[in-house]
C-alpha cells in the first residue's frame, strides 16, 4: 500500500524543522501544506526533501488538510496519514498508522492520546464532554475526538470529505465515519503539549459545539 | 427628550450620507448605491422630524406609538441586513477557499510535468 504523509502547518517555523527531520527517515512521501504562515515556515520547509504546497492565505487547519490530501491521492497515494507540525506527536507512533492500513481492514485509523496523561484539565474534559455528545448524538465513539494524528485509505477519503475549514475537520470525520458506518479503529498515540495558546481555543471549540448540533441538523 | 432623540438620530443620518459620500469619492461605491443611500437617509431623516408620518402603518398594525413602529422596523431592516451579509460572506469565503486551494494544487500539476 502507498502511503503519503500529510502535514498542514500554519506559523511552525520553530518547531516543524524537528518533526521533518525525523519523518524524512521513514521514507515515506511527505505533502507539507504551508497554510498562509506569515512566519518562516514556509522557506524552513523547503530546505527538506517533501513536497510542499502554499495557501497564499491562511484557510485553516480542513482546507490544508483537503489540498494535502488531493495532492496525495492525485498523486498515486492508496492512504494517507495526517499529523500535526507542531512536534506534539511521535513519529514513532506512525508505524501502528502503517500497520494498521498494511491490514486492509479500516476505512479509518484514529490516533487517541491517553487523555488523563499529560493533557491539560480543561482540554481533557472538553474532549470528553465532545466525544460523549457525538456518541450519543451520531452513534460513534471515538475516546479523543480532535487527535489530529489520523489515517485513512483512498476509499475512506472518497466517503467523509469534510466541508470544515477549520478545527472543526477532527470532528466532522469522525461523524462521517459514522453516519456511513465506515469500518474504523483506535491507535494509542503520545502527545507532548509545547504550548497552551495555539490550537482548538475555548471559542473554537463553542464554533465546533454549534457544528456538532448544525450538522445532527443537516447532514 | 424626543427632540434630543430627533436631533441625534438627524445627526447620525448626516454623518452616514458623508460617509456614503467619502466612499463613493473613493470609488467603493458605484453611483447608483450612493444615490440609494443617499435617498434612504433622507427618509430617514423625514420620518424622524415629521415621525405622525408613520402614524397610518403605526395603526395599521396595531402599534400604539410611532416610536415602537420604528424600533420594530429597524430591527427587521437590520437583522435583515445582517443575514444577507452573512450569505454574502460565505459566498466570498468558498470563493477565496477555492482560489487559494486550486492554486495551491496547481504547483503539484507544474512539478509532474517537470
Amino acid at each position: 500500500m502507498k502511503i503519503t504523509i500529510v502535514v498542514p502547518a500554519h506559523n511552525e517555523e520553530k518547531r516543524i524543522s524537528i518533526v521533518l527531520k525525523d519523518l524524512v527517515k521513514v521514507g515515506l512521501p511527505i505533502i507539507v501544506v504551508d497554510d498562509g504562515s506569515s512566519d518562516n515556515t514556509y522557506e524552513v520547509v523547503k530546505s527538506f526533501p517533501v513536497n510542499l504546497l502554499s495557501h497564499r492565505i491562511n484557510l485553516g487547519k480542513g482546507a490544508a488538510l483537503k489540498t494535502g490530501c488531493v495532492a496525495a491521492f492525485s498523486q498515486g497515494a492508496d492512504a494517507v496519514v495526517i499529523m500535526d507540525s507542531d512536534g506534539q506527536h511521535k513519529v514513532e507512533d506512525l508505524a501502528k498508522f502503517v500497520y494498521k492500513l498494511n491490514e486492509n481492514n479500516y476505512d479509518m485509523i484514529f490516533g487517541s492520546r491517553n487523555l488523563s496523561y499529560g493533557v491539560p484539565f480543561v482540554r481533557f474534559i472538553g474532549n470528553k464532554f465532545a466525544s460523549v455528545l457525538v456518541s450519543f448524538l451520531f452513534g460513534i465513539y471515538v475516546s479523543d475526538l480532535i487527535c489530529g494524528f489520523r489515517a485513512f485509505t483512498k476509499k475512506g477519503y472518497e466517503k467523509i470529505k469534510w466541508q470544515s475549514s477549520g478545527y472543526g475537520v477532527e470532528t466532522e470525520m469522525v461523524i462521517n465515519v459514522g453516519k456511513l458506518k465506515l469500518k474504523y479503529c483506535e491507535v494509542p498515540v503520545e502527545t507532548v503539549y509545547y504550548d497552551n495558546f495555539k490550537g482548538v481555543t475555548i471559542l473554537d471549540a463553542f464554533g465546533i459545539l454549534f457544528s456538532v448540533l448544525k450538522w445532527r441538523l443537516y447532514k | 427628550m424626543i427632540i434630543g432623540l430627533q436631533v441625534t438620530a438627524i445627526i447620525f443620518a448626516l454623518v452616514m450620507i458623508y460617509f456614503a459620500y467619502l466612499h463613493y469619492s473613493r470609488g467603493e461605491l458605484g453611483a447608483l448605491e450612493i444615490l440609494s443611500w443617499v435617498i434612504i437617509w433622507m427618509v430617514t431623516i423625514v420620518i424622524v422630524v415629521f415621525p405622525e408620518l408613520l402614524s397610518v402603518f403605526a395603526k395599521t398594525f396595531a402599534i400604539s406609538r410611532v416610536f415602537d413602529l420604528m424600533v420594530i422596523g429597524g430591527f427587521i431592516v437590520v437583522i435583515s441586513m445582517v443575514y444577507v451579509s452573512y450569505v454574502r460572506t460565505k459566498k466570498l469565503e468558498k470563493k477565496i477557499e477555492e482560489y487559494v486551494r486550486t492554486e495551491a494544487l496547481n504547483t503539484v500539476e507544474k512539478n509532474k510535468k517537470k
